[in-house]
């Protein structure tokens, strides 16, 4: 439009005012351009300072947390997790499948799990599978089954069974061994496996099912690990003085053997389960119960369920759980099972309920040792119901108890030097650090227990350690020497939290710490176990238990000595007796009551696979013998015999299967090896694993932008001087 | 035929049929004031969006310049922080709400570097200097000390480094171990290799991200250079 002339300002036109215009322009364009840059540099020079001065004051108060961790850089050092990251890609086959078959009747189950290894390839290969059981599970048969053939196994000695594995392994025979690494721990090995193969593996346990009243109203629960965690294994801390002499024996030898490969975050979850549940409770049931998977339950008559998964089966990567509540009032308070034996041998198992202590004594004010796992394993869900359950039980805490919280990874640290009264303030200040607490490194347990377990004598005081773990740890027994020698007056009560817990060390952990145990596997559990757990803490107990057997009889029960029990526990005895009559008096001081029972032999029920049972908690009690000092070779001696004679799997017998018409040719040779297991489920891989650190920044991504938006803006100012420029000579 | 476009109010019930003595606007054609708008309103438009563009060019300059004066200013206040550290204070703080501390001294004299080192190597940390991944051996002593920093500011010299090169390390007890660099490698930030423990030499591992020309953060490889105390 050759009209805006008109308003656009004139310039003499001669040629020389032109050059000269043009030069002070593009000086002008120069003088700018450095403007900017010296501007924006000094701009960002000021906000870094300023940013570094003022910022964040989330973290100021992350500093109060901070200063009082006392990290002494020379004991920062930690074990290994060992973690053979690359190989796991490539793992394919064997391919594994389980499927479970869980008889209820009563305070027994008997479990059947058939683990189909099957082998899509045109190789031969070898499945080396890490999986848990219940912690009391008497693993009494194991067979083998290759098409219609069936091979049943023996219980060897565990060197032995190994050899002969090895020997049929070589020999290219079809063979399997089950192996046991801790007492809820197994290892299944399946070699030569053929082409397009399937080799399956049934194995056969009994257990007794936990049992607690509360209130009047009788519950069971039903427990079926189907993930082995991944375990820390804790470094040599031995030479650090401060932490005491007990670690030094913490090395394990058999970590290979705990550690089996896991997944990766990006692969899909392997190992389908598949769970049947054919429970008879004995009585009516009031209520049924599955708080970690969704259920399907047939309904027949008031006394029978039978409960399969509504997904038919689900990825083993946590816990099934399976509680029942018995109908008001029809809690049995003593159920009895005996079973003829050999030799004249009778085996008899007798849970009984014994009444609500009762006391008017004022209740004793309490010194409360809480002690948090904060270790990678955590990270996720753990750590959140970790939080929520400690925060909430600081703030039962009644302001004349004391109390303390110790949270551990790779160092522990406690709240305060000592522990505190509870007094509103300190409570507030305890739950805002909880509320911070994070979950990244180790699990140097042993530290923190020392410290929880180590305090000043405080006369009348009820000491009381609450112990919040996944429990992933490999060195259990050093743990549980440890707790044996450092409780003297405390008493230790663990929590068993998130979605695979170490049941074994939840279990021995509370009893060699001569308290009690709990789970939580998800945020919405945590008000009413730790409710429970609280009534349990607060209540009297029930002491000196006696045992009176049938006169004249010879008895061999275990436990030995019945400990104390905690309000809602039942006592469970096990034992081998020359006579199935006769009466069983049981006694003891329910608070300020002496209380006196008795049982009847003659009434018991008939069962099977007590003797079993009675073994297996035989081997538990001789196997406790190496907290308190017993050397392994004693205890492989007693127990031994014993698994072999019962047909049992101990962390000194194995199960071995030979089918001896030889499979695999001379010239073929035998592939795979560890299987992978699944990360449990809401664990973080990176969490437990680690990472390498991040090392990079978007500096040059932000330079080039920003550069690209300078010179688009010069651009676009060069283009309208130019314009006016234009218009200005067009006149 | 009326033209009603042309003529004002021609739907007025007193229009008589004749043409208007007012001429509509839109007849009429831009206004002299329009005109003279007109062209300066593109200019305008232009104007804006150059500011706006220069605008987003300094900001994004600006986060690039902020990054790296974070990491040389905050390296000021811990040079402060290590002097009263080896001082024997415990955990000197450079600023007072930091969550970290020196805990050593790196130095690359063929490189000219000279970096203080942190507790921790998370990304909050290592935007102020080197980090010392939290669980691996403490820096200069017995074991494998694994340390981390970004390769576009206190780490970006290891793409120059080669095997033999001398590294030094102070430590806050005042004592200076020397590596010499024997290894190099790419892998994968998932490979935890580089964090095992277990030698009982002194041995460093400095970390960062690889490639080290990419221009943004949040590759999966990362540079690892491993070095033996001499």
């Amino acid at each position: 439009m050759n009209t805006s002339a008109d308003r656009t300002v004139h310039l003499p036109d001669s040629p020389h005012n032109q050059r000269i215009a043009r030069g002070q322009r593009f000086v002008d364009l120069i003088a700018y351009v450095l403007l900017m840059f010296a501007t924006a540099l000094g701009f960002s020079v000021a906000l870094g300072g300023v940013v570094l001065l003022l910022a964040s004051p989330a973290s100021a108060a992350q500093s109060v947390e901070a200063a009082q961790i006392a990290m002494k850089p020379a004991d920062a050092r930690q074990g290994t997790l060992l973690f053979r990251g690359d190989q796991v890609a490539s793992f394919a086959v064997p391919l594994l499948g389980t499927e479970v078959d869980i008889q209820v009747s009563g305070p027994l189950a008997h479990t059947r799990v058939v683990q189909t290894f099957s082998n899509p390839s045109d190789a031969w290969y070898e499945g080396i599978y890490v999986f848990p059981l219940p912690d009391n599970a008497a693993v009494s048969r194991l067979r083998m089954r290759i098409g219609e053939r069936v091979v049943e196994a023996e219980v060897q000695e565990r060197a032995r069974a190994q050899a002969t594995y090895q020997q049929a392994r070589r020999a290219g025979q079809r063979a399997a061994l089950l192996e046991q690494e801790r007492p809820n721990m197994f290892t299944t090995s399946v070699a030569n496996i053929g082409p397009r193969e399937q080799i399956v593996i049934e194995l056969e346990y009994r257990q007794t099912l936990d049992y607690r009243q509360t209130e009047g109203a009788g519950r069971y629960s039903l427990r079926f690990p189907m993930v082995v965690g991944p375990r820390y294994i804790p470094g040599a801390g031995a030479d650090d003085e401060e932490v005491g002499a007990v670690v030094a024996g913490a090395r394990i030898d058999d970590a290979l053997r705990i550690s089996p490969p896991v997944l990766g975050p990006a692969e899909r979850v392997l190992n389908p389960v598949r769970i049947r549940v054919s429970l008879d409770a004995g009585v009516p049931i009031a209520e049924l119960n599955s708080p970690f998977h969704s259920v399907q339950v047939i309904r027949d008559g008031e006394r029978r369920r039978r409960i399969t998964l509504s997904e038919g089966n689900t990825p083993a990567n946590r816990d099934f759980e399976l509680t029942w509540t018995l109908a008001a009032g029809s809690a049995p308070t003593a159920t009895l099972f005996s079973e003829p034996g050999e030799h004249g041998r009778h085996y008899a198992l007798l849970t009984l309920m014994p009444p609500a202590p009762f006391t008017t004594a004022a209740r004793l004010p309490r010194e409360v040792i809480f002690v948090v796992d904060t270790s990678g394993s955590m990270e996720g869900e753990s750590i959140a119901q970790a939080r929520e359950a400690l925060a909430l039980a600081l703030r039962r805490l009644d302001p004349a108890d004391r109390f303390n919280v110790i949270e551990f990874n790779s160092d522990s640290h406690a709240l305060f030097d000592d522990a505190r009264a509870a007094s509103d303030a300190n409570v507030q200040d305890a739950v805002r650090w909880v509320e911070r607490l994070r979950a990244r490194g180790g699990t140097e347990m042993a530290g923190a227990l020392d410290k929880a377990l180590t305090g000043k004598d405080r006369g009348e005081r009820v000491r009381q350690v609450i112990f919040l773990t996944d429990g992933a740890v490999g060195n259990e027994q050093a743990l549980f020497t440890l707790i044996q020698q450092r409780l003297g007056a405390s008493r230790l009560f663990t929590v068993g939290i998130g979605s695979a817990p170490n049941s074994h060390f939840m279990r021995k952990a509370a009893e060699a710490g001569r308290g009690n145990f709990t789970y939580i596997g998800k945020v919405d559990e945590v008000k009413t176990k730790m409710s429970a757990l609280f009534a349990l803490l607060e209540a009297p107990m029930l002491k000196n238990v006696e045992v009176r057997w049938p006169a004249g009889a010879r008895v061999e029960s275990w436990p030995a000595r019945v400990p104390d029990l905690y309000l809602g526990e039942p006592i469970v005895l096990a034992a081998a007796l020359d006579t199935a009559a006769g009466e069983i008096e049981i006694s003891g001081d329910a608070g300020e009551l002496r209380w006196t029972t008795s049982v009847s032999l003659a009434d018991a029920n008939p069962g099977t696979g007590i003797g079993s049972l009675w073994a297996r908690q035989k081997i538990d009690a001789l196997m406790d013998r190496l907290n308190t000092g017993s050397s392994e070779e004693e205890v492989r001696a007693a127990v031994v015999p014993l698994a072999v004679e019962h047909h049992l799997a101990s962390r000194y017998t194995s199960f071995v299967a030979v089918d001896r018409s030889p499979a695999r040719p001379a010239e073929s040779r035998l592939e795979g090896g560890a299987m992978p297991t699944n990360m449990p489920h809401g664990w973080d891989h990176q969490a437990v694993f680690g990472e390498l650190p991040r090392g990079a920044t978007d500096s040059r991504w932000h330079l080039l932008l920003g550069s690209a938006l300078l010179a688009l803006a010069f651009a676009l100012w060069l283009a309208m001087a130019r314009r006016t420029d234009n218009s200005s000579l067009a006149h | 035929m009326k033209n009603n476009d042309l003529c004002r109010d021609c739907g007025y019930t007193d229009f008589l049929g004749v043409e208007c003595a007012w001429p509509s606007n839109a007849s009429l054609g831009p206004s002299r004031a329009e005109l003279a708008k007109r062209p300066q309103r593109g200019r305008r438009f232009a104007a804006i969006a150059a500011l706006m563009l220069a605008l987003g060019g300094f900001w994004q300059i600006g986060q690039a310049g902020y990054i790296h004066a974070k990491a040389w200013l905050a390296q000021a206040l811990i040079a402060d922080a290590w002097s009263r550290t080896r001082d024997g204070e415990r955990q000197a703080r450079p600023w007072p709400w930091a969550d970290t501390w020196p805990v050593a001294r790196l130095r690359v004299p063929a490189r000219k570097v000279d970096a203080y080192v942190l507790a921790g190597a998370n990304g909050r940390t290592i935007a102020f200097g080197p980090g010392h991944v939290f669980g691996t051996a403490a820096p200069g002593e017995p074991g494998n000390s694994v340390i981390g920093a970004h390769r576009d500011t206190h780490f970006a010299f290891l793409q120059w480094v080669r095997n033999g090169d001398l590294i030094e390390l102070d430590t806050h007890q005042g004592r200076t171990v020397r590596y010499r660099i024997n290894h190099m490698e790419v892998v994968d930030k998932s490979d935890t290799r580089p964090l095992t423990q277990g030698s009982p030499r002194r041995e460093l591992t400095l970390v960062t991200c690889y490639p080290f020309d990419a221009l943004k953060a949040g590759g999966p490889l990362r540079y690892v250079v491993s070095a033996e105390e001499v």
